[in-house]
C-alpha cells in the first residue's frame, strides 16, 4: 500500500483550484496514450535536452523535486507540445464507415459517446501540422491493435518518412545491437497478425 | 509297440520370434529427422526471442521518452493540489502547519472530496 501512487483523477476527487498566479501556466499535452506512443520517439529526439534537464533536476532534489522542478517541467511540456497546435475532433468514424466492418451508425454512436472533444485533441503541433493524416492513421492503428507497435509498421513507416522529410526528426532506438536492422525497419514482423508489406 | 520318436533329422525349429516386416525409416534416420525438426524449432524460437527483446527495447525507450512529460504533468497537478490544500488549511486554521518534520514533498495519501459529486 505504501508504494501506491496517489493519483487523484477520479470523478469525485476533482479539485479545481488553479495554480497560484505567480507560477506560469502551461497548456498540458492533452493527448491520449496512443498519439503519445506514436510520437514518443520524435518527442525524445527533439526534447532530449529538456527531458534530461528535468530528470536531472528531479534526481538532484529528492523528495522536493515536485516543487523545485516546476520550471523544467514546463519546458518539457512546451517542447513536447511543439513536436506535434491543431485541435481536431475525432474523425475515425468516417474512416471506419468507408472501410466497412461494423455498421457505421453503431460506430459513430459509440465513438461519440466514449470520446469527448478534449480527449482526442492530439496536441503535438509540428507533427499535426505536417503529417496529420499519417499521424492519425498510425495512432488509430495503435488504438485498434492494443498499442502493439509491431502491428502498425506500414503506417509507422509512412509517418516516420513524413516526419523525417518535414521535421528532420528520426526514430532511433538506442542500444540496438550493431549489425542488425533496427526492429522498426524490419519488413518481416514475426508477431504481426498481418503482413505489413515492404 | 515301438515308442514315438522324433522324426529322422530332428524336429523343425520352433518359430517363437515375431516375423513382422520392419516398417518406416531406420531408427537412425528417424533420430536425425527428429533432431532436425527440433533444431529448426529452436532456431525459430531463438529468432523470436531476439525479436521480442528488440520489441521490448523499443517499447521501453518509447516510454523513457515520455516519462519526463508525464511526470511533469503529474507533478504540476500534485503541486496545484498541495498548494490548494495549504491555502484551504490556512483559511480554516489560520496557519499552514505541516504534519511532517521535514521539508520534503510528501505525496498526499488522502484527498478532500467535494460533498457532492462534481461533473
Amino acid at each position: 500500500m505504501s508504494g501506491r501512487k496517489a493519483v487523484f483523477n477520479q470523478t469525485t476527487l476533482i479539485d479545481t483550484t488553479p495554480l497560484p498566479a505567480d507560477i506560469p501556466a502551461v497548456t498540458e499535452i492533452g493527448a491520449s496514450s496512443a498519439p503519445l506512443l506514436s510520437a514518443s520517439f520524435f518527442i525524445g529526439a527533439r526534447c532530449k535536452p529538456y527531458n534530461d534537464d528535468f530528470m536531472q533536476c528531479k534526481t538532484e532534489n529528492p523528495g522536493k523535486g515536485e516543487v523545485e522542478c516546476l520550471k523544467e517541467g514546463r519546458r518539457v511540456t512546451r517542447c513536447a507540445r511543439s513536436v506535434g497546435r491543431l485541435k481536431r475532433r475525432w474523425q475515425g468514424s468516417r474512416d471506419r464507415a468507408r472501410k466497412g466492418g461494423r455498421g457505421p451508425e453503431e460506430r459513430r454512436h459509440s465513438y461519440k459517446e466514449v470520446f469527448t472533444d478534449w480527449a482526442y485533441t492530439d496536441r503535438l503541433d509540428d507533427v499535426n501540422k505536417h503529417c496529420l493524416a499519417e499521424f492519425r492513421k498510425h495512432w488509430t492503428c495503435l488504438d485498434n491493435n492494443n498499442q502493439q507497435l509491431w502491428q502498425c509498421r506500414a503506417q509507422e513507416w509512412k509517418l516516420n518518412k513524413c516526419v523525417f522529410d518535414n521535421l528532420k526528426l528520426e526514430k532511433v532506438i538506442p542500444d540496438t545491437p550493431a549489425g542488425e536492422t533496427p526492429i522498426h525497419l524490419r519488413t518481416r514482423q514475426t508477431y504481426s497478425h498481418h503482413n505489413s508489406g515492404p | 509297440m515301438p515308442q514315438d520318436l522324433p522324426p529322422v533329422g530332428g524336429y523343425e525349429p520352433v518359430q517363437y520370434k515375431r516375423n513382422l516386416p520392419a516398417r518406416g525409416f531406420r531408427p537412425s534416420v528417424l533420430l536425425m529427422g527428429v533432431a532436425g525438426i527440433m533444431a529448426f524449432g529452436f532456431y525459430k524460437v531463438g529468432k523470436g526471442i531476439r525479436e521480442q527483446n528488440e520489441l521490448a527495447r523499443e517499447k521501453m525507450w518509447s516510454r523513457i521518452h515520455l516519462i519526463p512529460l508525464l511526470t511533469a504533468e503529474e507533478d504540476r497537478d500534485l503541486v496545484r493540489r498541495h498548494l490548494a490544500d495549504q491555502a484551504r488549511e490556512k483559511e480554516l486554521l489560520g496557519s499552514a502547519s505541516s504534519p511532517y518534520n521535514s521539508d520534503r514533498f510528501v505525496r498526499p495519501t488522502y484527498a478532500i472530496t467535494p460533498s457532492q459529486k462534481s461533473n
